[in-house]
């Protein structure tokens, strides 16, 4: 059982750049042993919480990616089938009875996990990450109450299987559409915002340590500020990340408004959001040509 | 039950006074959540948050509620013990009578000063308000009363501007507006009848990301499934080059499904705002369908269309008529009896008040058997379905359908089943 400080450290450790809200979340999603649900937008490093978690625990990390249509045979288990055949037929050739094969062919071995069941019957505790629940369906969102409120599984055929050990669940969500009230209800909620200057600045420093420590808080405020823009995608940390290399490899050594030009790409996937901000370049950067 | 306790309870039931929905189980998470993380006021402050708030658009409402339940620690409380009481609803800023604020235990004012420097900004003026409050409760034995509280309160607000304005530099612009879901949230489940013109307006806002989700649940429905019923052919077919073994199944084709759509709104009086929305909804969903026919009827039937969001009718209505749904059924029987197929969806929207004439209910028995269905929504409250010269119950026993949307939320469900 971590403490609340060995959390923080372990952090720090990870290098994640983080404030009081996030470090407290996650300690009691690990102390309650309750899913976590975190919200915010794309790029505000909700995916990131569960990575450096797994790192935390010493542990393995399972990913499911949800996505339109996402159905239980992708997310829980699947019967092997066939491999399921392929004994069918051996069997036959024995003479086995089809009492006898039937036990073979349904035990665990013609079992394909996918990620949920992984995770619950794996002989230690691991981090499971749902990722961007929003995506999946309504139904499949249904589906998954069970799992978090009571971490078993039924299979038909083999019956119930419960967690060993708890997974810590992170769930994250991009509020593409609303989650049910149930499941939130289950779940401990934590909303990841776009950090402040200061704080990206320190995530510059740490995650590009070649980048100059002015040009580095030069970085930070205008990315800041362009996201304060109204784009349609606005900047996420980790194309604050590769812009920031992105300036180391083109040797800048001031951010002005031709600097910020040339690797604006990096930043803005939109083409009306890199027009919006070139129009802008030379207020917005630092130091004027 | 130990004081803490009854505190927690109480702030959670002020959150629910305030609109805020939370659960048993969540109250029992916020429990155990403060017994982890200790009585640290910014920890349990994040504890609680983490537990019972599941929704950014509350977090204001938490914020508030929470400073006001759980003031900051005196820093000298040993000094003053008698003025315990006093000075704890001075800290509680403002708490309202009988709300009791309770004081956390401070250790030191170290962690005082750390704690207010980790607070949020918009839980400053309350904090500070109340501190200079405290100071001048404190001075006032001695000295003048007011005048070092108020040289002391404006220091406080100067500082605050300060921290205000530096919060200001300092938060990004969020991805998703706290403040503005919070007002769709409301929006939605406003019911229909208690809709103003502004409240209208502010819905017309709302729709557009509605419409789009709406789209979205729409075409995620009516889309093809990937697997369905096995081709048996084809598998077997598959099957021979491998001795027989049945290792890859094909699934069947679906057959695309056609939906036309034949919508029919009731404008008059009391359902006209969950009409309008509702058509607003259909004609973003367009695409969804094969054909969308919109009709408006108060006593006759009428075209409808969107142009430019201001309902177009063809012929105009009398709005203020007397509604007569029997005589639009027969209308729409007669005239447009090419819309009604085997692929059609009839969505009726009313509540079916028809001034004592003739309902006409065979006429929609006829329609369920020419038609896919017929699915009938009333914005009115079901409590009232029935009552009055409501003919609604004499529809129900024909209709493949009868469901209440008496706002957009239960607008929106509804809409999402019929296809």
């Amino acid at each position: 059982m971590l403490t609340r400080e060995q959390i923080s450290d372990g952090l720090r450790r990870a290098l994640y750049v983080t404030n009081e809200r996030v470090e407290t979340a996650i300690f009691l999603a690990l102390a309650l042993e309750k899913p976590l649900l975190i919200e915010g937008p794309a790029g505000a490093g909700k995916t990131e919480v569960a990575k450096v978690l797994a790192e935390i625990l010493h542990t393995e990390l399972i990913r499911l990616q949800c996505y339109e249509g996402l159905d239980e045979a992708r997310a829980l288990y699947e019967w092997n089938y066939q491999k399921q055949l392929l004994r069918m037929q051996a069997g036959e050739q024995q003479g086995l009875r089809w009492e006898e094969l039937n036990e073979h062919i349904f035990s665990r071995d013609y079992l394909l996990e996918r990620p949920l069941l992984k995770a619950i019957t794996a002989p230690s505790r691991v981090v499971l990450l749902i990722d961007e629940i929003d995506k999946a369906d309504e139904e499949f969102e249904a589906f998954l109450l069970e799992l978090l409120s009571d971490f078993q599984v039924s299979v038909p055929e083999l019956g119930t299987l419960k967690a060993h050990e708890r997974p810590a669940v992170i769930l994250t969500s991009n509020r593409a559409r609303e989650l049910s009230e149930a499941l939130r209800r289950r779940c401990l909620h934590l909303f990841i915002d776009f950090p402040g200057t200061e704080q990206e600045r320190k995530i510059i420093e740490i995650k590009v340590p070649e980048l100059d420590a002015k040009l580095a808080a030069e970085a930070a405020r205008f990315v800041g500020a362009i996201r304060k823009l109204g784009l349609r995608k606005p900047p996420s940390i980790a194309e604050t990340l590769d812009w920031a290399r992105a300036l180391v490899r083109l040797g800048v050594r001031e951010l002005d408004s031709d600097a910020v030009r040339t690797a604006l790409g990096v930043l803005l996937k939109h083409e009306d959001d890199r027009v919006k901000v070139e129009s802008k370049a030379s207020a917005l950067a630092p130091h004027r040509r | 039950m130990s004081p803490l306790r009854d505190q927690l309870v109480g702030f959670i039931a002020a959150l629910r006074a305030a609109g805020v929905r939370i659960s048993v189980a969540e109250s029992i998470d916020a429990m155990n959540a403060v017994a982890a993380v200790g009585l640290e006021r910014a920890r349990m402050h994040e504890a609680l948050a983490a537990a019972l708030i599941k929704d950014e658009a509350d977090r204001a409402i938490f914020d508030e509620s929470f400073n006001r339940f759980f003031a900051a620690p005196r820093a000298n409380r040993a000094e003053h013990p008698d003025h315990r009481g006093e000075q704890v609803s001075a800290a509680g800023g403002r708490g309202r009578p009988g709300e009791n604020p309770f004081a956390l235990p401070s250790d030191d004012a170290l962690a005082r000063d750390r704690e207010e420097k980790s607070l949020p900004s918009e839980a400053k003026p309350a904090k500070q308000a109340a501190a200079a409050r405290r100071h001048g409760a404190e001075k006032g034995k001695d000295a003048e009363p007011g005048k070092d509280a108020r040289r002391l309160s404006d220091r406080m607000r100067a500082r605050q501007e300060r921290g205000e304005a530096q919060a200001r530099e300092e938060s990004p612009t969020p991805d998703i507006d706290a403040a503005r879901v919070a007002r769709i949230r409301a929006i939605e489940r406003t019911p229909f009848d208690k809709f103003s013109d502004l409240d209208y307006d502010e819905a017309r806002d709302a729709l557009a990301p509605l419409i789009r989700r709406f789209r979205i649940r729409l075409g995620r429905r009516l889309r093809l499934a990937r697997t369905g019923r096995i081709d048996f052919r084809r598998t077997i077919r598959a099957a021979l080059q491998r001795g027989g073994a049945l290792i890859d199944l094909n699934f069947r084709a679906r057959r695309p499904r056609h939906v036309d759509l034949v919508i029919l709104a009731d404008i008059s009086g009391s359902v006209r705002y969950a009409a309008q929305l509702m058509l607003e909804l259909m004609a973003g969903a367009r695409g969804c369908f094969r054909r969308v026919s919109s009709f408006v009827y108060v006593d006759h039937l009428a075209e409808a269309d969107f142009e430019d969001g201001h309902l177009v009718m063809t012929p105009a209505l009398d709005l203020y008529a007397r509604s007569d749904f029997g005589r639009v059924l027969g209308e729409l029987w007669e005239r447009r009896a090419g819309l009604l197929t085997r692929a059609a969806i009839v969505v009726i929207m009313g509540d079916g008040r028809n001034n004592r004439l003739p309902a006409r209910a065979d006429l929609v028995r006829e329609m369920v058997r020419a038609c896919r269905g017929v699915v009938w929504l009333n914005p009115e409250d079901p409590a009232r379905w029935g009552t009055g010269d409501s003919a609604i119950k004499q529809y129900a026993r024909e209709v493949s359908a009868l469901a209440a949307s008496r706002n957009l939320r239960e607008l929106q469900v509804a809409l999402a089943a019929i296809a």
